[in-house]
């Protein structure tokens, strides 16, 4: 291989290094390569491909998850009573209340704009269908159909497309990195929050393969972001409460404890919920915040069940604790004995392939117009195929007494009897969800299931990653409760004798089960709202069973739906740990270095130089004392950050004119807080001549006692702290306390275990 | 009113005395002295024992539980149970309402001795049982000028049937179309409006069964070209689309900062500050 390389020319020789892995730029290093023949090359252009997912991208940043404990935070510390602490605490306590009351309100107003929705667009195509199908012309139901479908999904997608594209999909990937510590810009924004809910009911109503409970956990996220905070940058309206949580830290979890609130709402899951956010989404859990996290979920899940009630007309009755309702499994035919618990196991085993990855690999579509397009054609496409299954299913099932809730269609089957095809169609995909789940054995046959698991499997996987924003969650638990559904009269029809405990429901719930977990790969959590949502604790350990199985069966093939979407986004994500063959790696070779560094008493001119270089979008800036003149590497005395010195630039803190002017105010960790979290850029402060020459004196601000570790740190030992601590910098030092590097975040999550052992992703601009 | 059900009871009961003395000594004797040397003593001391009246009322319960059932099973099939039963059913209503809420003479009342004075409770159980099926079956639903108009225009349905029958279908199919229509819109508007009594159901729904199945008369499928055609055109949208949209675009190309280890060594060696990224 060595002589290949060498007879190649310099173009194609780099082209070569970046396609191999890692481990051979070692095996060159360890030959001596001459390795001055790159470097010419770095002076030249950056290097084009093509997007995919072995890319980190440059344009995240990390979010401030740890302390300033600078003196102006010792000074308010100091100053604060014991009531002013107490008073903290029951705010928090008062936010976590909002936050779940105003996720579960909106959960409502998404339940009942979708059901009202829907229910005339339903009226309206069956109408016409019953008209067309005596009088002849049913392609021009099929178009109407089609037509009202667009139109719905066409208004999702503008939204989505035009406005707020960070609002497209479920938002779980987006929470799970925010609350991972990755700064996703506008991802708790308040219009997000709006698009996020119509588009949402337009895309449920616009009938795509997709369902409204994942985009409640973004939801409650964005409330949390928002209420705690007790003011709206976009409205531009102040409130003046809640002023002490104005800071990524305590923002953080109250954004667990709104997604918490979010999942409890979309499945009537409190407990799964404070799960759902302790595996999925807040990597730096405390235990203090448990407790609030569910008292959010449970107000969340209550809030939602009273209005509910009242909607229903039996105000008091808490029976609609979710989004979607699994409705009650209790009657004797599901229950279980322990010699199906293999059967389930092996359903959990043969679950479908998620595909969906390879949708997202190939998307070419860019441009916003083409979105909505692409949006539009789903929807038709989605509709002509619902038409054609149903127009050409034979299966005609008895009109079940009062089961007025599902909109049923007859067409061509025998009078008092209906299309069982459109049951699971012709219906919002919750109602679908649940008539396989409870319907007696017997309503749907086997063909139909097959036919209909089949279909729905690809428009799912077409619809997922369109501009809309949309969950996953529901289309998964459907194709599941399909095909387990299947597995149930399958069996049921094997063992004809004893078909008493061959009930289908039970499989279907199976099925769904082993499929959602095939597609978002969470154990703990999605065990707890599955049992939550089924009612019953008994199906706990085959649930959790089959879970096991289907990511144990999935994980061999490949990840879970929202790893390779943050993988696909370029997104430097820290898994739960470092990855396992990288002891040998030191911190010196994963440092950045050299880093820019600041004195403790700086020039203004140097800082505002510093800070608008657009190559070097630095955040952090270790403050440095001089020892001894030259080159010497200076002492590490604390560490600033951007966004301080922007705030510092604009009040214009510099010596000389605290000097001349006496009377000037003291500069407060308030006035760090009205600036958060939109700190203007360094472009729009404006630092005339004169000023430039003054100085600032960074003592009083920055951190003076940053985290830092010695150069021999292996990568795993870093990784550590930057999980647990919620770190954004780890300056490295060396046996002097001299700076030498400093770690951030990108430079730890670009190692990761591939198929041929440690790989290493490149880093990519935009 | 109760007053007067009361007297005709009273006359009842005088005629049915005899009766009573057969039917005890017609009751056989129970199985269970054959296998029990000993049976339970016939009587128990004066105070326990019921009265004759709760005796009376519970021997016109017998007779009359015993009518009705008969006509529910009778009328079973094809469902006639609303058509048939119900003046029976409310015959039995008098008689257990005159068990639990009355009074008999000398103020007594049988509802305690008769109804709940073991765990077994026969008589409560046997007629709440066939309450529950008299209230499932919604015979109770008030008849209104639909109902009447339903009847005569499903009878003349039938009667159309049962013209055609023997010819052939599809002239059968044509000619009752018209009022088998009517019916099915009338059932349809009833059902809606309120609750249905199972004869009118189940008429209806042999009815259909007879339409559907034994004439054949549903509609064909006979629309599948243009049904085909329009929705394989909406497959085909998305062909050219993403098409198009490949050919004229491409994929996003991304910028590469090129810093792996190997490159940080080269710098390294050379001196040179190179930017960083954090």
């Amino acid at each position: 291989m060595m002589n290949s390389v060498m007879t190649l020319n310099l173009q194609g020789f780099l082209f070569l290094f970046y396609f191999l892995p890692p481990r051979s730029y070692l095996r060159f290093l360890s030959n001596k390569f001459d390795l001055c023949v790159s470097q010419e090359f770095l002076r030249g252009r950056p290097k084009e491909i093509p997007h995919n997912e072995k890319l980190l991208s440059l344009k995240f940043e990390s979010l401030d998850y740890d302390n300033i404990e600078n003196q102006l935070f010792l000074d308010e510390e100091r100053r604060m009573s014991y009531m002013g602490f107490r008073c903290l605490e029951i705010s928090r306590w008062v936010i976590c209340a909002l936050i779940g009351f105003l996720t579960g309100l909106i959960a409502c107003f998404i339940d009942i704009v979708v059901e009202q929705v829907a229910k005339v667009k339903y009226n309206v195509i069956k109408e016409n269908i019953e008209t067309f199908t005596e009088a002849g012309g049913l392609s021009i139901s099929l178009i109407l159909w089609a037509v009202l479908n667009c139109s719905f999904v066409i208004v999702g997608a503008i939204l989505v497309a035009f406005f707020e594209p960070i609002a497209a999909g479920s938002g779980i990937p987006q929470i799970k990195c925010y609350l991972n510590g990755v700064k996703i810009p506008r991802v708790v924004r308040l219009k997000t929050l709006v698009v996020k809910v119509c588009g949402v009911i337009c895309s449920v109503v616009g009938g795509l393969a997709v369902g409204k409970e994942g985009p409640m956990i973004h939801s409650g996220g964005v409330v949390a972001a928002g209420v705690s905070q007790g003011r709206s940058t976009s409205l531009k309206r102040d409130f003046k409460i809640f002023e002490y949580f104005r800071r990524d830290t305590e923002k953080r979890d109250f954004v667990s404890a709104g997604a918490a609130a979010g999942v409890s709402a979309a499945f009537g899951a409190p407990v799964g919920g404070v799960l759902f956010s302790l595996e999925e989404g807040a990597s730096f859990w405390n235990q203090m915040l448990t407790w609030r996290i569910f008292f959010a979920s449970m107000i969340s899940t209550f809030t939602l069940n009273f209005v509910l009630s009242v909607y229903h007309k039996k105000p008091g009755e808490l029976s609609n604790p979710g989004l979607i309702n699994f409705g009650r499994f209790e009657s004797d035919s599901l229950a279980y004995t322990f010699y199906e618990i293999p059967l389930f196991i092996a359903m959990g085993a043969e679950l479908l392939l998620c595909l969906m990855s390879a949708v997202l690999f190939c998307r070419y579509v860019h441009r916003p117009c083409l979105q909505v397009m692409e949006a539009t054609l789903v929807a038709a496409v989605t509709a002509a195929v619902s038409f054609t299954m149903i127009y050409f299913s034979n299966d005609c099932q008895p009109l079940a007494p009062d089961n007025t809730e599902v909109y049923q269609l007859q067409l061509f089957c025998a009078d008092g009897e209906y299309n069982s095809m459109a049951t699971a169609f012709f219906n919002t995909p919750e109602k679908s969800v649940t008539s396989l789940f409870h319907d007696q054995p017997g309503t749907y046959n086997p063909l139909t299931l097959g036919l209909f698991t089949l279909t729905y499997f690809f428009l799912a996987c077409w619809t997922y990653g369109l501009a809309v924003s949309a969950g996953v969650f529901i289309p998964s638990l459907l194709i599941g409760a399909a095909w387990g559904r299947l597995c149930g009269i399958l069996l049921a029809s094997i063992f004809s004798s004893s078909s008493t405990w061959a009930d289908p429901g039970k499989y279907a719930l199976i099925g769904a089960a082993a499929q959602l977990g095939g597609i978002v790969r969470m154990t703990l959590s999605l065990t707890v709202i599955l049992v939550e949502a089924t009612g019953n604790v008994t199906y706990g350990l085959p649930i959790m069973l089959v879970l096991m199985t289907s990511k144990i069966v999935g994980d061999y093939f490949q990840e879970g739906l929202y790893d390779i979407h943050i993988k696909l986004q370029s997104v430097p994500f820290l898994h739960w740990e470092a990855p396992a063959t990288s002891h040998w790696l030191t911190a010196r070779e994963v440092m950045s270095s050299p880093v820019t560094c600041l004195n403790k008493i700086e020039k203004v001119g140097t800082i505002v130089d510093i800070l608008s270089n657009t190559s070097t979008n630095h955040n952090g800036f270790p403050v440095v004392v001089q020892v001894m003149e030259g080159d010497v590497p200076a002492k590490l005395c604390g560490l600033i950050l951007r966004s301080q010195l922007i705030v510092l630039l604009k009040h214009k803190v510099f010596v000389e004119l605290a000097r001349s002017r006496l009377t000037q105010r003291k500069l407060l960790l308030k006035d760090f807080r009205d600036a958060y979290p939109r700190f203007p850029p360094i472009q729009s402060i404006h630092v005339s001549q004169d000023e430039r020459e003054c100085m600032m004196d960074l003592t009083e601000f920055m951190n003076p006692t940053p985290y830092t570790v010695p150069q021999e740190t292996s990568l795993p030992r870093v990784f550590k702290l930057f999980r647990a601590l919620g770190l954004r910098h780890l300056v490295v030092v060396d046996d002097e306390n001299r700076v030498v590097g400093l770690v951030s975040r990108k430079d730890l999550a670009r190692y990761h275990l591939g198929k041929h052992g440690l790989e290493e992703l490149h880093l990519a601009q935009t | 009113m109760s007053q007067h059900k009361n007297s005709l009871l009273l006359a009842l009961l005088t005629l049915n005395t005899i009766y009573m003395v057969q039917a005890d000594s017609l009751n056989p004797a129970p199985d269970m002295s054959s296998l029990f040397s000993t049976s339970l003593m016939s009587s128990f001391p004066e105070d326990l024992e019921i009265s004759g009246y709760c005796k009376e009322l519970l021997f016109f319960f017998k007779q009359r539980y015993v009518t009705f059932v008969d006509c529910l099973i009778l009328a079973a099939r094809p469902v006639k149970v609303c058509q048939n039963c119900s003046s029976s059913y409310s015959m039995l209503q008098d008689i257990y309402r005159n068990i639990s809420d009355q009074v008999g003479p000398g103020n007594e009342s049988c509802r305690d001795s008769l109804l709940s004075s073991d765990r077994l409770m026969v008589v409560y159980q046997l007629y709440s049982n066939l309450q529950d099926l008299w209230t499932s079956s919604n015979c109770e639903s008030n008849l209104t000028n639909d109902t009447l108009n339903f009847l005569s225009t499903l009878n003349q349905t039938l009667t159309c049937f049962e013209k055609y029958q023997l010819g052939n279908h599809t002239e059968l199919c044509k000619s009752c179309k018209k009022m088998y229509g009517d019916v099915n819109k009338l059932y349809g508007r009833m059902e809606k409006n309120d609750t249905m009594c199972i004869d009118l159901e189940d008429a209806m729904n042999m009815t259909r069964r007879l339409w559907s199945k034994n004439f054949n008369c549903s509609l064909p499928r006979d629309e599948t070209v243009p049904v085909l055609a329009v929705s394989s055109f909406m497959l085909f949208l998305p062909v050219i689309f993403y098409l198009s949209s490949f050919l004229h675009s491409e994929q996003k190309k991304r910028k590469l900062i090129h810093r792996s280890l190997l490159d940080r060594y080269s710098i390294k060696a050379a001196g040179d500050g190179i930017f960083s990224v954090r």
